[in-house]
């Protein structure tokens, strides 16, 4: 399965990037290649570089890509705006969904999706026909249509803000989704819910990166590859058995790692 | 100051009424508010004079209205046109005041008017002459909505005064629009009373063109169980001052207000808000929000004074302020003076700029930046457009305001 993968082109390439923020080296050399249908994790404990990570791809204004490219379709988008990046098919789904006051869900879902489908040349939603979509949608989520008409994130539990968040990835249709701790803060229920979630919404020409802690999110979604990270950089590279490694193993072997190194 | 120096050698007004010439009287002593007072030393002084630097014109000449009337039903009228109303309808009457009515209410208001405090309210009734001030007596139930609209034409100083009685058992929805044309001064002044069980729903829109001064200032007098709701917008002036004062005069009512001012280039706006409670049992729920961009200067100061007589007040004044430059400046007071020892009060300001994550989470979902402040900053309007009355209306300002800035 895997050869039939490497006969397409990567969507995603991250080569040797090197990133810090009000001067602090973050990230050390991360490289990372992902093609059509394939899903990664990446693995690491709190403050190795993970999050930090997926924000640059995003294209996070207060990180400095100091050395490396990211390539997307074939492109580098190292300059590209969050929004560009976003509207030609990359996906953050954040660790901590953001709360907006004042802008309701259902405004703020029907302006995002348009800016998506106005780049890939499709005709933009008006509210109607857009509210035909997303009830279709809030179905993989097993969401209620109340959470449409609230603020965007305000007054949801963590549950259903990473519901929330998956939602959105199913409405945009991304071409690369990266998933930061999805599944932090959900009981066994919501993360199934939001498992299958994914994985009704990727599809053969979509890739996925889960960043994690755990290997039950991966019990539910499994990976072709786990990576490891430490201190800014990629370490090990395996495939779904490392995740069980290392969830009996613990994270102390990467020091030693980085001390031998 | 062009007509700072006609008070001072008393050549402003031909032919002053009498009460013109008490209010004249008053400002000949001591022509200008004392920039040192709380109250003054915050406003940028070129501005001030700026305001002061045309000729007063006492005609009312015709301008288009911004807004297409919604209804029907809905009562409008401008200051200073030949509006004499009197309607006298089966569930209600809204009459003119007598010449009588309003010297008399406009005299006690001016012997316990402060030289400092309410020299915008003396430099009006010095300049208003009797066609441009629009008395109000209002009975009855299922009123209408009530628009007025006061306006400056270029290059003069309009002053336009209103007065409302509001008998008792009666509820109106008041909105005020105040319109400056390109380098003018208008000088606005309200008094509304309010007697037993009655309730205004009050909006007040302000905006001008490019140069243009506003001198506003709202006096309320609440009796006991009425309510005051005031939803307040001012917007695009050189100089701009709102004044709030509000008399609960034996406690037992109720005042909710909720305004904004949004600053741009290198405008100076300021409201200043003074809420006395007069008696027990008392209710204000205010909200102040400011936001200022480019250069331009917001000014919140806001005054609480709870006497010991006023026993069990429930106050809260809070403001809010969004800098969205750099060199935008934020001056805000909000402030209690508490007397009374059983009163629940409190206040708070906070300033901060976009919330920079809100920003980046909708731009990760393809929302360019400028949407996203758009979207920011209109759910930042709601809360206070929404409190406006005359609905249709409201909605096609925050368009008006969202593509503007």
């Amino acid at each position: 399965m895997q050869s039939k993968m490497k006969e397409s082109y990567p969507i995603l390439e991250v080569d040797n990037l090197f990133a810090s923020t009000d001067n602090l080296p973050i990230l050390k050399g991360v490289s990372l290649t992902v093609y059509p249908g394939e899903i990664h994790a990446i693995m690491g404990r709190n403050g190795c570089g993970k999050s930090t990570l997926s924000k640059i791809i995003a294209g996070h204004p207060s990180y400095n890509i100091t050395n490396g490219e990211i390539k997307f379709s074939g492109e580098n988008i190292n300059s590209l705006e969050p929004e560009e990046r976003a509207q030609s098919g990359i996906f953050l789904g954040f660790q901590y969904p953001i709360e907006i006051p004042g802008v309701s869900n259902l405004e703020f879902l029907r302006v995002s999706t348009n800016a998506r489908r106005k780049f890939l040349n499709k005709e933009e939603l008006d509210t109607f026909d857009f509210e035909e979509l997303v009830k279709e949608k809030l179905e993989l989520v097993k969401m209620d249509q109340a959470f449409l008409s609230r603020s965007v994130n305000q007054g949801f539990s963590g549950g259903e803000k990473k519901r929330n968040e998956i939602l959105q990835m199913a409405l945009l249709e991304p071409k690369i989704a990266i998933l930061d701790e999805t599944d932090s803060g959900l009981d066994i229920d919501a993360l199934r819910i939001v498992a299958s979630g994914i994985k009704k919404i990727s599809n053969a020409q979509t890739g996925i990166i889960l960043i994690t802690h755990y290997q039950r999110l991966l019990d539910e979604i499994e990976p072709n590859y786990v990576h490891v990270m430490a201190d800014g950089q990629i370490i090990k590279t395996g495939g779904s058995d490392l995740a069980v490694e290392l969830e009996k193993k613990g994270y102390e072997w990467t020091d030693n790692f980085l001390q031998q190194t | 100051m062009e007509i700072i120096e006609k008070i001072k050698n008393n050549k402003l007004i031909d032919n002053p009424t009498e009460i013109q010439k008490i209010c004249l009287h008053k400002l000949q002593s001591s022509p200008l508010p004392n920039p040192k007072s709380e109250l003054w030393r915050l406003s940028n002084k070129s501005k001030f004079s700026n305001v002061l630097d045309y000729s007063v014109n006492q005609k009312g000449p015709k301008f288009d209205m911004p807004y297409p009337k919604n209804s029907q039903s809905t009562i409008r009228l401008t200051i200073g046109e030949e509006c004499h109303i009197k309607l006298i309808k089966e569930n209600y009457s809204i009459q003119q005041l007598s010449e009588d009515e309003l010297d008399k209410y406009i005299n006690k208001q001016i012997s316990c008017f402060d030289q400092n405090e309410n020299w915008s309210d003396l430099l009006n009734l010095s300049l208003s002459c009797a066609k441009n001030i629009l008395g109000l007596k209002i009975n009855g139930s299922k009123i209408p909505p009530i628009e007025i609209f006061s306006h400056a034409s270029s290059n003069s100083l309009n002053a336009k005064t209103l007065v409302i009685f509001l008998e008792k058992n009666c509820n109106i929805e008041l909105l005020q629009v105040n319109l400056g044309k390109d380098k003018s001064s208008l000088s606005q002044s309200t008094f509304l009373s309010l007697k037993e069980n009655s309730s205004v729903n009050h909006g007040v829109v302000s905006y001008g063109e490019e140069g243009s001064n506003l001198l506003n200032s709202i006096n309320v007098i609440q009796q006991k169980n009425s309510e005051y709701n005031l939803g307040s917008l001012h917007f695009k002036f050189n100089y701009a001052r709102f004044e709030i004062r509000i008399k609960q005069s034996v406690g037992n009512a109720k005042t909710n207000i909720k305004g904004m001012q949004i600053t741009k280039k290198d405008e100076q706006i300021s409201t200043y808000t003074k809420i006395d409670f007069n008696g027990p049992n008392g209710f204000l729920d205010q909200i102040n929000k400011s936001l200022a961009d480019d250069k331009s200067h917001a000014i919140f100061a806001g005054s609480i004074i709870v006497p010991k007589i006023a026993q069990k007040t429930d106050a809260s004044q809070l403001s809010r302020n969004l800098l969205l430059s750099n060199l935008a400046q934020i001056d805000t007071k909000p402030q209690l003076e508490i007397i009374a020892d059983d009163v629940k009060c409190k206040h708070g300001a906070t300033i901060s700029q976009l919330n920079e994550e809100e920003l980046f989470y909708m731009r990760t979902r393809g929302i360019t930046l400028a949407e996203a402040s758009k979207l920011q900053l209109s759910s930042y309007f709601k809360e206070i457009i929404s409190f406006i009355p005359v609905s249709k209306d409201r909605w096609d300002l925050l368009d008006k305001l969202l593509n503007e800035n």
